[in-house]
């Protein structure tokens, strides 16, 4: 990662500051709300613990009230943690007794920019006065000349050169954001929060922001946690991306690795499409499970091996992706035929699903020569890299 | 209403018809008579200060004279005016703060509590005082137990700013809260981020956005206590108000000169206001995410007291007071509350009819403001609002010359329909404002939808417009009738014979040194304004429910 030192303002002294591209570690923290007659306490964020990666981009995922956005704040010194301990760049942040040593930085000592769902520029000042805002708090000795300096840096960064004098009103929703950005990277923090900062945004818009966003975070170099409900979004952007549910981080890892290797089938489903189709795993040759589409491969048999007790084959679960399915016209085979019940032309591709003869429905994503139409009558056939499965039974 | 009558029904009636032709150029000509009605009633609101004006530029020699002996009067004016905004200013903007940001204990409490002071009119709260402190008093009574000697005197510019500030603080209070309410955390989370402490940025980031709602709320203080005639008169500080009504009938020319001034004084405050409001279009998105609260921790106490100051001025000493007086004369069997049955009855009908009149006015204002605006419509609405910044004691000087010097109108004079058209001027921007809201309850995609579904203008009338700008109408018409309860000047000077209201009856007791009916009639005044306000106003409103 680059840490473009052209552009470092002397004097950052009075806050925290580790430089950019500072490691972030939870450890085991909880967040909790109370309502407004201090009754009722919701869990938020319970016992979290994580490694952020330096100069990465991590997105947090998950659907909506799973916690992510309190995280985020948590990080941020938004949210005080009823427990647990978070350090930046190896300085602790937030800490609460017992188990930690009770401490608490402010968030304006964190050294952390955070970047709104709506911007939140101030109505009142011009873009350059917003992004200079940072610039001027106390700590910072930079003249007027340093500072005007930097804001222009920051303006061309964003590519808004020519729009210092203007109010935030007069902008779009797109220019709001990256001026949000430049406001936020303009002190130089050590970690960048995006609390989903394009969802006010349309779709064209939106994938247009976020490539830009990608490519000045990665400039910049700078540690990014980025919040969405987005699995597309979280893929694009995360290097790195941690999905949670009801509070709790369910599975950290690559976007490819939670895609093709999910911990559960939820957070298979919460992914992206998934065909889970009933089979059976011979434990004597646990490496493929039997299905309707025929043998299966499948890559964690010690996962199947565990619940089997003394069976000898354990029925199971098997997370089967649309794009990893094959339509054949052929109708003569005997196992895994249908016929054709829906069908989704996207232009890149086509969505059909299939409803086979035994009753299930299963989802197939191809490029075929020739449209299929409804109720025709299909073959299908696997093909793909080894695929997770699960026994059946335990819920998730 | 007759608005939508204008537009043509067909949605593309194609350029070969002649209808559409009509019905264009009837839409886009510049008099519509929307907007020819709305001007008419424009030019009746500006009628009274026009004639003030008028009559004080005759004056010729005798306005040179006039002019000599007002700057005294002018200048307590100012001092006042200046002196209770700027305290209001401050106080209502910190109590606002602590009910809306803070962990104050009971703040649901204190956010309906503190906006009671204003059931009291200022004359009462000034004639409670006046009462609590002479012997007998439940003041002077409180000051002997603790063994501290009374104040003697309680008279002049101190007493009328602490009276005046303890009962007008709520019009900055309101504005304040609604948009601290309003506003979107993320904006001060951002200025913690950005590496200010808490008190900066309550400083650079929160009073910037409160800028206008402060200016707003002052402003209004600001006329109030221009326009105040019944508290000042009553604590002795001569301000412009008392020389109108003093020689309304001895020196005409003395009293229409200020009155002038007065006027030029209203209107070139109002005018700075506008000029000073912020460049920066406001921040009107509304708040989704709950706001944490400022953690008070040792400041909860000094908060509370605060609190607890206020309200006890505002409101729990007033009425002790008043109880105190009320209950001697009723034990004494020296009132009772059947005397009071036909004053409480005149006040509740013009009241009510000055309401449901003002709202009928200027409701054809506020459709073309918010429908069709054009320049037009604007000047007609600048009218009827400037008919609050002109005091009441004004209005009704000039109506009361004007019907009894001309022969058209003087079988006006004195008559309770003068005096409700006195309350409909002085009043009506107060109707004008929820009636704009009310208009734009009927969004105009609404209006477009409901006329495919429903063909019938009468009907839709009926069936989606009444029912969406109702709440509107009601609260306007309920700020209407609370502000004529509680009006003195213009009633004492319009008052056919004979014809009491609550607060004629006050000020005539009071001015008798009968204190037990001027406190019962009092009573019985806050308990009709509470209940007004409580039902029309404040159970609508933002900030008393649960956010």
């Amino acid at each position: 990662m680059t840490s473009g030192p052209d552009t470092r303002p002397p004097g950052t002294g009075g806050r925290a500051h580790a430089g950019p591209g500072a490691v972030v570690v939870l450890d085991g923290v909880t967040v909790t709300y109370h309502d407004d007659d201090d009754e009722d306490v919701v869990h938020a964020v319970q016992e979290a613990t994580l490694q952020i990666r330096a100069g990465a981009i991590t997105s947090l995922l998950g659907p909506s009230g799973c916690g992510k956005t309190s995280l985020l704040r948590a990080i941020a010194g938004l949210e005080r943690p009823r427990a647990g301990t978070i350090s930046i760049g190896g300085a602790v942040v937030s800490s609460v007794p017992p188990r930690g040593a009770g401490v608490w930085v402010h968030p304006e000592r964190r050294s952390v920019g955070m970047v709104f769902q709506d911007g939140a520029l101030f109505p009142h000042l011009t873009v350059a006065q917003n992004v200079s805002f940072g610039l001027r708090s106390s700590g910072r000795k930079l003249s007027r000349a340093q500072r005007a300096e930097r804001v222009a840096d920051m303006l061309a960064l964003v590519d808004l050169t020519g729009f210092a004098d203007r109010l935030p009103g007069t902008l779009s929703g797109g220019q709001q954001q990256r001026v949000a950005l430049a406001r936020s990277l303009a002190p130089q923090p050590s970690v960048l929060l995006l609390d989903e900062p394009f969802s006010a945004l349309d779709a064209a818009l939106r994938i247009q922001v976020r490539a830009e966003v990608a490519r000045i975070v990665r400039d910049v170099g700078v540690t990014t946690i980025f919040v969405t409900h987005d699995q597309d979004e979280a893929f694009v952007l995360g290097d790195e991306v941690v999905v949670l549910r009801d509070g709790h981080v369910e599975q950290v890892g690559t976007p490819d690795a939670i895609y093709r290797h999910p911990n559960t089938p939820w957070i298979a489903g919460f992914v992206g499409e998934a065909n889970f189709l009933r089979g059976t795993v011979d434990i004597a040759s646990p490496h493929h499970a039997d299905t309707p589409l025929g043998a299966v491969p499948i890559t964690h048999p010690e996962r199947v091996r565990a619940a089997a007790d003394v069976d000898i084959a354990v029925a199971v679960d098997v997370l089967v992706r649309p794009e990893q399915i094959v339509i054949d016209r052929g109708t003569d085979d005997s196992h895994a035929s249908g016929h054709v019940s829906a069908v989704e032309y996207y232009g890149h591709d086509v969505r059909y699903e299939v409803e086979l003869d035994d009753g299930s429905v299963v989802a197939a994503r191809t490029q075929v020569p020739d449209l299929l139409h409804d109720g025709q009558r299909v073959r299908l056939v696997f093909d793909g890299h080894p695929v997770e499965a699960w026994p059946v039974g335990p819920a998730d | 209403m007759t608005d939508l009558a204008t537009a043509p029904l067909a949605p593309a009636a194609g350029d070969r018809d002649p209808l559409a032709h009509r019905a264009r150029s009837r839409a886009t000509a510049a008099l519509t008579l929307n907007r020819i009605v709305g001007l008419a009633i424009g030019a009746v609101f500006a009628g009274p200060a026009g004639f003030v004006v008028w009559r004080t530029l005759r004056l010729g020699d005798e306005l040179g004279d006039a002019l000599g002996e007002v700057p005294g009067p002018l200048w307590r004016t100012i001092q006042l005016s200046v002196l209770v905004s700027a305290t209001t200013a401050v106080l209502g903007t910190g109590l606002a703060w602590l009910t809306t940001r803070t962990d104050l204990p009971f703040r649901r409490f204190w956010r309906i509590a503190l906006v009671l002071p204003l059931v009291l009119p200022s004359f009462v709260g000034a004639a409670a005082f006046i009462a609590g402190l002479t012997p007998g008093g439940v003041i002077f009574d409180a000051f002997e137990a603790v063994g501290l000697t009374p104040p003697r005197r309680f008279r002049g510019l101190g007493a009328s700013w602490l009276v005046l500030s303890a009962f007008t603080y709520p019009y900055v209070l309101l504005p304040v809260s609604a948009r601290l309410a309003g506003l979107h955390p993320s904006l001060e989370e951002s200025g913690r981020l950005l590496g200010l402490s808490s008190t900066a940025t309550f400083v650079r980031v929160t009073l910037p956005q409160l800028r206008s709602a402060i200016f707003g709320g002052g402003l209004l203080v600001f006329l109030y206590t221009l326009s105040e005639f019944g508290a000042v008169q009553l604590l002795g500080f001569d301000t412009l108000t008392r020389v109108i009504y003093a020689t309304r009938q001895t020196n005409r020319a003395l009293s229409f000169a200020s009155a002038s001034v007065l006027l030029v004084l209203a209107v070139g405050v109002v005018w700075l206001e506008r000029s000073q409001r912020g460049r920066a279009t406001p921040d009107d998105r509304t708040s989704t995410t709950a706001v944490r609260p400022v953690l008070l921790g040792w400041r909860r106490v000094p908060a509370l007291a605060a609190c607890f100051v206020v309200l006890g001025i505002g409101l729990i000493v007033p009425l002790l007071s008043l109880g105190a007086w009320a209950r001697r004369g009723l034990t004494a069997g020296r009132v009772s509350l059947g005397d009071l049955l036909d004053p409480a009855i005149n006040t509740a009908t013009v009241s009510v009819i000055a309401a449901v009149l003002a709202v009928g006015v200027v409701l054809p204002i506020a459709l073309a403001t918010t429908r069709r605006p054009h320049r037009l419509s604007d000047v007609a609405a600048v009218s009827v609002v400037g008919g609050f910044a002109i005091p009441g004691l004004v209005i009704a000087l000039a109506l009361a010359v004007l019907t009894l010097n001309t022969p058209t109108f003087s079988r006006l004079y004195q008559t309770s329909a003068l005096l409700v058209f006195a309350y409909v001027i002085h009043f009506g921007s107060q109707a004008l404002a929820s009636n704009e809201a009310a208009a734009r309850a009927v969004p105009n995609a609404l209006r477009e939808s409901s006329r495919l579904l429903e063909p019938n203008r009468l009907r839709r009338l009926v069936r989606v417009d009444v029912p969406l700008m109702r709440p509107g109408l009601v609260a306007g018409g309920g700020l209407v009738m609370l502000s004529t309860l509680k009006e003195l000047p213009a009633t004492l000077l319009l008052s056919p014979i004979g014809f009491t209201t609550l607060s004629t009856e006050i000020w005539a007791s009071y001015e008798e040194g009968f204190y037990a009916a001027a406190g019962l009639a009092s009573l019985v005044l806050v308990a009709l304004s509470a209940a007004l306000t409580w039902f029309l106003v404040l159970r609508r409103s933002d900030v008393v429910g649960k956010r």
